[in-house]
């Protein structure tokens, strides 16, 4: 079987049995049965499939992702995260479409300790936009902001993909997640700089509110920003700082954030046993189904490179002779339109075999590439039909909220998305100065 | 089949629970040796080696457990598409694909831990302990998922003929 035939059996053999709506981690087994059948030798190719999947977890770069995905779970199911919403809530005041400026700024805040896209965005769902609504907010004005600030939770650290991104293309993992830093920082912006334009433009999309709203003032105003607010963002500062001063690993860096965490909703008296459980079982789902995927999957590149379909297609780009600037466009595009299809961890698995040998023969740099790769995938989060934020926000949206109207508000996000990755593909600073300034 | 199915609903939840503790240790473990590195200078030596072999554990116990309640990630745009009867069909082909692979997965991973067990292999890091005790939880878990696909198979012979409504993406 030649590289051509091995690739339309495996890709192809992938889609129909990912098709079936078999779980992706159960379809990458099977292709991977096949593939060590026909590629691996048989007997001894199924015996490694097996010991391969006891190794692809017990590694120490994936331990991140359960204790980042746990700092947002205790976060959201403590309550602790509402009462930030309260405190930013006093501050911000008088702005155009104030309370779409509100769920912004606070999700920016929760993506800083949340290392889950969907918590962040049911949670501001549930709990803003009903108030939105209320007061005659546009729905496309309401929505839209939440999904947005959904994705960047995908940027900004911690976040439990990023690490999975690291570890599978083997990218410094900590210098990925403070990559993710300044565009993360840089849309929100973006998004909060659109919303007052627009509500400046339109003021029927987000009418302004009773000033009976005035509440109180000096230190009354302050004071739950400092109590609620600041030690979220210490919090966010000791897990950076411990991971680029070098005295923890990036599993020492969340084991501290997720215990810090902890403590933090302890001391607000607002933990007990009950939500504790459900934040650690809310946890062990949500990374169980990313690491069960690479349980199944971690084979799948082995398969692809004996078969000799990566080998095969390596050549025939690098034989198209294509200039740097043209392969990162086509990889870029690849991502993207997966992204419309298949769900984040696929998208590594299946796209990474080929593009980090590609990578590193035209010596492109690893962290520009992370980067653009997780905007691809935050991307991946918002576009329609099948864009996971489009379908959480429509579970907690009122039962008269459209799915056309959910997509039309993610619409303007989505735009602003697709200007960062352009931006960081033209100016690579954007993603790579701040982990070459904090590594110093 | 319904008592037995709701058994082994326990069985998983309870497996769930106790993954939820291990997390919770992981966490306690390597806060706590990052600690004392940085207070007294010496931390627990063992503690990396734990979480690694708690992640892994972790991942198995759950697995089941995610497979009863519908969570493992999964494609559902064909089934969208297709009649409703066709994609009930997909679907129970799906379910036979993936009893099958988990059957392959017992046979090779038994094969696996038997052959180190009479060989008396020893994982030699800073724990020394048998290999088999690592390497035995994966046919064990997936004789667990392929007696959750039987379920599942049997569940949506007995449903209406549709395709499920199941999680299609992570995080």
């Amino acid at each position: 079987m030649n590289w051509v035939e091995g690739s339309i059996l495996l890709f192809g053999g992938l889609v129909a049995v990912m098709g079936l709506g078999l779980p992706v981690a159960f379809a990458f087994l099977v292709l991977n049965v096949i593939g060590a059948i026909l590629f691996l030798g048989g007997e001894p190719g199924l015996a490694q499939l097996a010991r391969n999947a006891v190794q692809s977890i017990t590694s120490f770069s994936l331990t991140p992702i359960p204790f980042f995905v746990l700092m947002g779970e205790v976060l959201f199911h403590t309550g602790v995260a509402l009462k930030a919403i309260d405190a930013f809530a006093l501050l911000i005041r008088r702005v155009p479409g104030r309370l779409a400026v509100i769920a912004i700024v606070a999700g920016t805040v929760f993506s800083a300790i949340s290392g889950s896209t969907i918590a962040t965005t049911a949670l501001l769902g549930s709990l803003m936009l009903p108030t939105m609504l209320a007061r005659g907010y546009d729905p496309r004005m309401a929505m839209g902001p939440i999904m947005g600030i959904g994705g960047v939770d995908m940027l900004i650290p911690p976040s439990a993909l990023t690490v999975l991104l690291g570890s599978l293309a083997s990218i410094s993992i900590a210098g990925l997640l403070i990559g993710g830093i300044v565009p993360g920082l840089i849309l929100s912006l973006m998004y909060v700089g659109y919303i007052i334009a627009r509500a400046t433009m339109n003021p029927a999309l987000a009418p302004d509110e009773p000033v009976t709203e005035e509440g109180p003032q000096g230190a009354a105003r302050w004071l739950p920003f400092v109590t609620h607010v600041v030690p979220l963002v210490l919090i966010f500062g000791l897990v950076i700082g411990a991971m680029t001063g070098g005295f923890a690993t990036p599993t020492e860096a969340a084991a501290i954030g997720a215990a810090g965490t902890i403590v933090a909703a302890a001391l607000y008296r607002s933990l007990s046993f009950a939500n504790l459980m459900k934040a650690l079982t809310g946890t062990v789902a949500v990374s169980g189904t990313i690491l069960f995927i690479i349980v199944g999957a971690t084979t799948f590149s082995q398969v692809l490179s004996f078969s000799g379909v990566v080998n095969g297609l390596v050549e025939l780009v690098t034989g198209l002779g294509l200039s740097v600037n043209a392969l990162m466009i086509a990889m870029l595009l690849i991502l993207l339109f997966l992204g419309c299809f298949v769900d984040q961890v696929s998208m590594m698995l299946i796209t990474l075999p080929f593009f980090m040998p590609l990578v590193q023969r035209y010596d492109v740099d690893l962290i520009w590439f992370g980067v653009l790769f997780l905007i691809c995938m935050q991307l991946g989060l918002l576009t329609p039909p099948f864009g996971l934020l489009l379908f959480t926000m429509k579970g907690v949206a009122p039962p008269s909220i459209t799915m056309q109207q959910i997509y039309a508000a993610s619409l303007p996000y989505i735009a602003m998305s697709i200007l960062i990755l352009v931006l960081i593909f033209l100016f690579p600073a954007i993603a790579t100065w701040l982990p070459a300034v904090l590594s110093r | 089949m319904n008592r037995l199915s709701a058994a082994f609903g326990r069985l998983f939840n309870a497996l769930a629970i106790a993954a939820a503790l291990i997390l919770l240790g992981m966490v306690v473990i390597v806060t706590a040796d990052i600690v004392l590195r940085n207070t007294i200078g010496s931390g627990l030596v063992w503690a990396n080696e734990v979480s690694e072999y708690s992640l892994y554990l972790m991942t198995l116990l759950t697995a089941p457990w995610l497979l009863r309640r519908g969570q493992h990630v999964r494609l559902d745009i064909i089934l969208t598409l297709v009649p409703a009867r066709a994609a009930w069909l997909m679907e129970a082909i799906g379910d036979l694909l993936g009893f099958v692979v988990c059957v392959v997965l017992i046979r090779y991973g038994f094969a696996m831990s038997y052959d180190s067990w009479r060989l008396s292999a020893i994982t030699i890091k800073n724990l020394v302990f048998p290999e088999w005790w690592l390497l035995a939880p994966l046919p064990a878990t997936f004789v667990l998922l392929a007696i959750e696909f039987v379920f599942r198979f049997d569940r949506l012979m007995r449903g209406e003929r549709v395709r499920r409504v199941e999680a299609t993406s992570v995080s």
